[in-house]
C-alpha cells in the first residue's frame, strides 16, 4: 500500500515537473525551452537504439556513438560522390549499417555474449576505438560538414523568431519511439525480442532462436543509429571523436530511465537537453553545459545505490 | 635457494638501471615513453584485479599533469615535489567519484569513469585565468634541462616504485579480499571483506599512481594542455598493453607494456596518422581471442608441458 502511495506521488511529481518547467521556461526564456527540445531530441533518438540492444541483447555498446559518426561520414561521402542529400542518404545508409551491424555481431558479439560482463565492455570499447582510428587514419581529424540551405528555415512567434529545421530531431525521436513501441508490442520479432530480453532461457524453451533474435536486433539497432548519423550531419559536422559524447550521453539517459524504459529514455533526453541549454543561456558559463550529463549520471548512481540500500 | 629465487630480478633491475650506457638518446626516449604507459597499464591492471574495470587512466593522468605543472609555476615548489601533489590531487579525486559511484558496479563505473577524461577537460579549460584554458600551459623549461638519461633514470624509478606497490598488493592479505571481490561479491562480503572500502581504496590508490605518472611526463615534456594531457593514448596504449601481456599480474602488463612500447615505436614511423588503429584492434583480438594475455598463455602451456612430462 505504501509502495503503491510512494508510487503515484512519484508518478504525479514527474508530471507536474513537465508540465511545470516548460510553462517556466516559455515565460522566462523561451530559447532555452525551443533549443532543449531540438538537443534534447538528437540525444533521445540517438539514445533509443542503444536501449534496444542493452534491453535484449543485454550488451551495453560503448561503440554506439562510434557507429553513428561512421554513418555521418557515410553520408557525407554519399554526398559528395553521388550527390546526395544527407536526408536522403539514410536510406543506403539503412541498408549499409544493417549490413555492418551483422558482421559485427556474427564476428565479435557472438563469441562475447557468455563471457563477463567486463570482456563485453572492454570488447565494445575496443571496437569504438578501432572506428574512431579508422575515421582518424581515412579522412583527418578535420571536421566535416555539407553546405545545405533548408537547415536554416526560421520562424517567427510573436516577437520570438528561432530555427525551425532542429525540430526534425525532436520529430524523429517521438516516431522512432511510437515505431519501436508498435514493432516490440505488435509483431512477432519484436515480441520474440520482448521475451528474450526478459528470459533468454526461457524464450529458447518455448521455441525461440535466440542467437537469430539477437542478431537481427543489433543489426536493427545499428542500421537506426546509422541512419541518425546521416540525420545527424544535416546540422553537425562530423569528425572522427564526434561519436563518443553521445556513447556517454546514451547511456546517461538510459541509466536514469532504467534499463527496458524507452519512453523513459524520451523524457529524459528531453529533460537533458533543456538543462544543457539552460547552462548554456547564461553568458560566461556556456562552457559548462558538457558536465550537466556527468552530473546526472553520478546523481542518478547515487539514487539507485540509496534506494538499493533502503529496500 | 634465495639467492637464485631473486637473481632474475636483480638482474633485470640491473639491466634497466644501466641501460643508458649502451643506448643513445632516441633510445633513451623510446624508454621514457614505454615506462610511462607500462606504468599506466599496471595500474589499471592493479584496479582490475578487484573486479572493476576503470577508463579513468587518461583523465587521472591529466589531472595529476595538470596539478603538478601549476602548483610548479605558481608557487615554485621543486618539481619531485609538484609531481608528488599531482599524485595526491589525483588520488584525493578519486576517492570523492569513487565514494559517489563505487556503490554502483560493473557498466555504471565503467562509464562513469569513461567520462572523467572529457569532464575535468571542460572544467579546467573553464577557468583560463589559472590554466590557459585551451592553449593549456608551458614550464620555462623541463626538468633536468633535458637530459635524456637522468629522465630516463626518474621515469624508471617511477615504474619501479609502481611494480614494488603491484606486488605488495599481490603478496600481502589485500589480494585475498580484492581476488574474492572478483570471483564473487556476496562470498567476499559474508566472509567479511569490507567490499566498498577496499574497492574505494584501490581506486584511490591506482589514481594516484596515474596521477604521478601524469606529474612525470608533464615535467618531462614541459607542457598541459587540455587535448594533450587528456588524450585518449593514455587510455588506449595502457588497456592494449595490459590486456596484450595478460590481466591479473604484476609481469603480465610488464611484459606487455615491453613488447608492445617497443612495437608502437616501429607502428609510429609507419602509419603515423593510424597506428592507435592497431591497439585498438588488439584489445578487440585478445579480448576475444586470448583473455589470458601472452603470459597466462605461456603459463598454461608451461605447465601443461610439465604436467606431461611427470606423466611419462
Amino acid at each position: 500500500m505504501t509502495l503503491f502511495r510512494t508510487l503515484r506521488r512519484w508518478q504525479l511529481l514527474l508530471l507536474l515537473a513537465s508540465l511545470g518547467v516548460p510553462i517556466v521556461l516559455m515565460l522566462w526564456k523561451p530559447y532555452v525551452l525551443i533549443e532543449g527540445l531540438q538537443r534534447g531530441g538528437l540525444y533521445a533518438v540517438i539514445a533509443l537504439p542503444m536501449a534496444l540492444i542493452l534491453g535484449v541483447v543485454g550488451i551495453i555498446n560503448l561503440a554506439h556513438g562510434e557507429f553513428m559518426m561512421l554513418g555521418a561520414y557515410f553520408a557525407y561521402w554519399m554526398g559528395v560522390y553521388a550527390g546526395l542529400d544527407p536526408l536522403v542518404a539514410m536510406i543506403p545508409a539503412v541498408v549499409a549499417f544493417a549490413l555492418l551491424g551483422a558482421i559485427t555481431y556474427v564476428l565479435t558479439i557472438r563469441r562475447a555474449l557468455k563471457a563477463p560482463e567486463l570482456n563485453q565492455l572492454l570488447l565494445t570499447f575496443g571496437m569504438a576505438m578501432v572506428g574512431a582510428e579508422f575515421a582518424n587514419l581515412m579522412w583527418t581529424s578535420q571536421p566535416l560538414k555539407p553546405h545545405l540551405s533548408y537547415v536554416y528555415s526560421s520562424m517567427a512567434l510573436g516577437e520570438l523568431r528561432f530555427g525551425t529545421y532542429a525540430f526534425i530531431y525532436t520529430a524523429a525521436a517521438i516516431v522512432l519511439l511510437v515505431l519501436l513501441h508498435l514493432f516490440l508490442r505488435k509483431t512477432r520479432l519484436g515480441r520474440a525480442a520482448l521475451a528474450v530480453g526478459q528470459n533468454p532461457r526461457g524464450a529458447r524453451l518455448v521455441g525461440i532462436d535466440v542467437n537469430r533474435t539477437y542478431l537481427l536486433i543489433f543489426s536493427v539497432s545499428i542500421a537506426l543509429v546509422g541512419a541518425l548519423g546521416a540525420m545527424f550531419l544535416t546540422r553537425h559536422s562530423v569528425f572522427p571523436s564526434a561519436g563518443s559524447p553521445f556513447t556517454m550521453k546514451s547511456f546517461c539517459l538510459i541509466a536514469m530511465a532504467g534499463i527496458g524504459n524507452l519512453p523513459g529514455v524520451v523524457w529524459g533526453g528531453f529533460g537533458l537537453g533543456i538543462a544543457e541549454a539552460l547552462v548554456s543561456s547564461f553568458r560566461g558559463y556556456g562552457g559548462w553545459a558538457d558536465v550537466v550529463f556527468f552530473a546526472v549520471l553520478v546523481a542518478v548512481i547515487m539514487g539507485k545505490s540509496y534506494r538499493r540500500q533502503t529496500a | 635457494m634465495r639467492m637464485t629465487r631473486y637473481l632474475p630480478y636483480v638482474l633485470g633491475a640491473a639491466l634497466a638501471a644501466l641501460f643508458p650506457l649502451f643506448s643513445g638518446a632516441y633510445l633513451e626516449q623510446v624508454a621514457v615513453g614505454m615506462l610511462i604507459y607500462l606504468t599506466l597499464a599496471l595500474s589499471w591492471d592493479m584496479l582490475l584485479r578487484s573486479g572493476q574495470l576503470g577508463f579513468g587512466t587518461a583523465g587521472f593522468f591529466g589531472l595529476g599533469s595538470y596539478a603538478a605543472i601549476l602548483l610548479f609555476l605558481n608557487v615554485g615548489v621543486h618539481p619531485f615535489v609538484s609531481i608528488a601533489f599531482g599524485g595526491v590531487v589525483a588520488g584525493v579525486v578519486a576517492l570523492l567519484v569513487g565514494l559517489a559511484v563505487l556503490r554502483l558496479r560493473g557498466m555504471y563505473f565503467a562509464i562513469t569513469t569513461l567520462a572523467l577524461a572529457g569532464i575535468f577537460a571542460v572544467v579546467l579549460r573553464n577557468f583560463p585565468g589559472l590554466t590557459g584554458g585551451s592553449e593549456g600551459r608551458m614550464l620555462p623549461n623541463c626538468i633536468y634541462a633535458g637530459n635524456t638519461t637522468k629522465i630516463y633514470w626518474l621515469v624508471l624509478a617511477l615504474a619501479v616504485f609502481t611494480i614494488v606497490i603491484s606486488e605488495v598488493f599481490e603478496r600481502t592479505r589485500i589480494r585475498l579480499a580484492l581476488t574474492s571481490i572478483r570471483n564473487d561479491e556476496r562470498v567476499a562480503k559474508s566472509s567479511g571483506v569490507n567490499v566498498f572500502k577496499y574497492l574505494v581504496f584501490v581506486f584511490a590508490v591506482t589514481s594516484a599512481i596515474q596521477g604521478l605518472a601524469g606529474g612525470t611526463y608533464a615535467h618531462v615534456f614541459g607542457f598541459v594542455s587540455p587535448e594533450g594531457s587528456f588524450s585518449a593514448n593514455f587510455l588506449l596504449l595502457p588497456l592494449a598493453m595490459a590486456l596484450l601481456g595478460g590481466v591479473h599480474s604484476t609481469w603480465g602488463p610488464v611484459v606487455g607494456g615491453l613488447v608492445l612500447g617497443a612495437l608502437s615505436e616501429y607502428l609510429k614511423l609507419q602509419i603515423p596518422y593510424g597506428h592507435l588503429l592497431v591497439y585498438g584492434a588488439i584489445i578487440v583480438v585478445v579480448t576475444l581471442f586470448l583473455p589470458q594475455g601472452l603470459m597466462g598463455t605461456v603459463r598454461a602451456w608451461w605447465r601443461r608441458s610439465h604436467v606431461t612430462r611427470g606423466a611419462q
